[in-house]
């Protein structure tokens, strides 16, 4: 679908095109203008947020077949960062966000390392390990990141020369680093580095004899990912203004884990989507919030079933390759799609 | 001294409960060739189900024990069902997320059904103390090692002696070969998973016993440690992943000796990542996986 609608785009005229974009970019920039419940103008922060972390996730996840589940450690390492910095240090926000997204990536590294040679297994449980540690540091290390009490009142940055502080403002920092975060990797996707990875993704052992170094590329990957998730946790915690770490169980992570799978995988508008949808979710499940989880772990049992590559995720790749998935939409009356 | 040899022992008695863990572990992986993450949900709805048959019939921790394996074969069942019968010969990612989203749906129904804080197990064996030579141990701790070594030991004639037991190291040995000599794969793997999650069962009543509470959020770390044991095993042969789970419990219980009772799931991990690091393929024999 979303090729159809690259197509059709592609063949307007330019001066069209570039009109359409303009009025897009005006329409996006205004969003505060027309909404400006605090209540709503939350939902779509959160949405952004979560475009670049899942987003992030997702190129770890759906572009090389490794599979990280505790994205949530790394997010608060990124929140901790800044959090630290900028209340204990007096650090300007700005200055701390590179610092959290390389320590971030460092961290993630180190962690992950002993585990590029094994099997995708391993780096699930280590990530998985290492979320819960993370989480638990944070929550005995008193001294650094107050321990239970948390971290409070963290300085709003400054943003075009003013004090960000409510919502509305957030929104163009929030939107700032998913567009970013979008088109840089677009951009790495496209080169050797993202083919290296996709290659890894559909086979190693073909990508190896083709000289894809796997440890390398698969290192890089990682800290990629990791770093993105980092930056993404320094930008929210001014916003959250509040860091402590019951914000960061393995559920948070869970959550971020539907947004990518439910999206889709090894598409890049796939998290996009799957964060749309699953903080829509979030809202309309208030009143039985409890809930929640179980409706996200469902949802994704019946993904894996039915379309394991997510809503609008790679259908080319392996990440779709399930023959049961197709018997069953058959067995419910769809027809099978002819492959041309 | 003495307290070095206490904490020792102390350490044993709860490593072969994480040894039954990871027991269980490695027959899941073994048989299905496909990882788990619903494991650590197993245990914990072994210590509800145990719960409720003490509830129900009485203190008596066997009647418990098979209880609350009879509960986790029958969530073994369902799991299988769920997350592995129709993705034996997909990716393995697929029946790895399905795993995750199973366990998502465990834990958060048990938080909502059984409500989200710990419970007390108390007072299911005698609290006495018996002195062999210099080690002071109490009734049950003994009570629990005598039942994870007789259930290791059932599971080790279970494989060597029974048919059954033969048919399944086929299976997961090669499945193409196993139902090439007329096996039932599926059938196989569907046992497998009952006998892995009915030990874990056993071994989160174990463990609910041993602390004297249990809760609904307590499976993840346990979970992990099952993992962290038996890897030393690489993941599928059961002998090694009953000693990590040994190892694990001793290291875990000198280091909380030396640090405080809150990094206790700290020290799992560590020992995850100095196996990874010095001998990540484990201690299991190269050509095919060993029960």
């Amino acid at each position: 679908m979303t090729q159809k609608l690259k197509a059709w785009f592609m063949g307007l005229p330019k001066a069209l095109r570039i009109l359409i974009a303009a009025l897009l970019i005006v329409l996006v920039l205004l969003v505060p203008r027309f909404l400006t419940s605090s209540y709503i103008m939350g939902i779509v922060c959160r949405i952004l947020l979560y475009c670049t972390l899942a987003g992030s996730l997702n190129v770890i996840n759906g572009y090389t077949g490794q599979f990280s589940i505790g994205h949530a450690g790394f997010f608060a390492v990124g929140c901790y960062t800044t959090a630290v910095l900028s209340s204990h240090y007096g650090w300007n926000f700005w200055f701390t966000l590179p610092i959290a997204g390389i320590l971030t990536a460092i961290i993630g590294l180190l962690v992950a390392l002993p585990t590029f040679r094994m099997t995708g297994i391993y780096l699930s449980i280590v990530t998985l390990g290492f979320s819960e540690i993370i989480r638990l540091v944070a929550l005995n290390w008193t001294g650094l990141t107050g321990g239970p009490l948390g971290i409070k009142g963290i300085p709003a940055p400054q943003f075009l020369g003013m004090n960000v502080r409510r919502a509305g403002d957030y929104y163009y920092i929030f939107l700032l680093f998913a567009v970013l975060f979008l088109l840089i990797t677009a951009r790495v996707l496209k080169s050797r580095i993202g083919r290296a990875w996709m290659s890894i993704r559909e086979d190693q052992q073909a990508a190896q004899s083709l000289g894809v170094e796997l440890v390398k590329y698969k290192a890089m990957n990682f800290a990629y990912g990791a770093f993105w998730a980092g930056l993404a946790g320094a930008i929210y915690a001014p916003y959250i203004n509040y860091v402590d770490s019951n914000t960061f169980t393995l559920d948070e992570g869970f959550n971020i884990l539907s947004m990518a799978i439910i999206g889709g995988m090894g598409t890049l508008g796939g998290p996009v989507l799957g964060s749309f949808v699953v903080n829509i979710l979030n809202e309309l499940l208030r009143p039985v919030s409890a809930y929640r989880l179980v409706v996200y772990g469902l949802l994704i049992v019946v993904m894996m079933w039915i379309r394991p590559q997510g809503l609008i995720g790679a259908s080319d790749s392996m990440l779709a390759n399930n023959r049961t998935g197709l018997d069953l939409l058959e067995r419910l009356g769809f027809k099978k799609r002819k492959t041309a | 001294m003495d307290y070095a040899i206490s904490i020792f022992v102390n350490g044993i008695v709860q490593g072969s409960i994480y040894a039954l863990m990871a027991l269980g572990y490695s027959v899941i992986v073994g048989i299905t060739g496909l990882v788990t993450f619903t494991h650590g949900e197993v245990i914990m709805m072994g210590a509800f189900a145990s719960f409720y048959v003490f509830e129900l019939f009485g203190n008596n921790i066997l009647i418990g024990a098979v209880g609350s394996f009879i509960v986790c074969g029958i969530l073994g069942i369902i799991i299988y069902k769920v997350c592995y019968e129709r993705f034996l010969a997909a990716p393995r990612h697929i029946a790895l997320i399905c795993t995750i989203g199973a366990s998502m749906m465990i834990k958060n129904l048990a938080q909502i059904v059984f409500g989200p804080n710990q419970k007390p197990m108390m007072g299911i064996v005698k609290n006495q103390l018996v002195k062999i030579g210099p080690v002071q141990l109490s009734v049950l701790q003994l009570v629990i090692l005598a039942i994870v070594l007789i259930l290791a030991l059932g599971l080790s004639l279970f494989f060597s002696k029974t048919k059954y037991g033969v048919a399944m190291r086929a299976v997961s040995q090669d499945k193409t070969a196993a139902s090439l000599m007329g096996l039932n794969v599926n059938a196989n793997v569907l046992l497998g998973n009952i006998i892995g999650c009915g030990l874990a069962g056993v071994a989160g009543m174990l463990i609910s016993v041993y602390y004297q509470a249990f809760q609904a959020t307590m499976g993840g770390p346990l979970g992990m440690k099952a993992f962290s044991a038996s890897v030393l095993g690489g993941l599928t042969d059961s002998r090694f992943a009953a000693l990590g789970g040994l190892f694990l419990g001793i290291i875990e219980n000198f280091g909380i000796a030396v640090s405080s009772a809150s990094f206790r799931d700290i020290f799992a991990f560590i020992f995850l990542i100095l196996i990874l690091i010095l001998k990540p393929q484990g201690f299991s024999k190269k050509g095919g996986i060993k029960l």
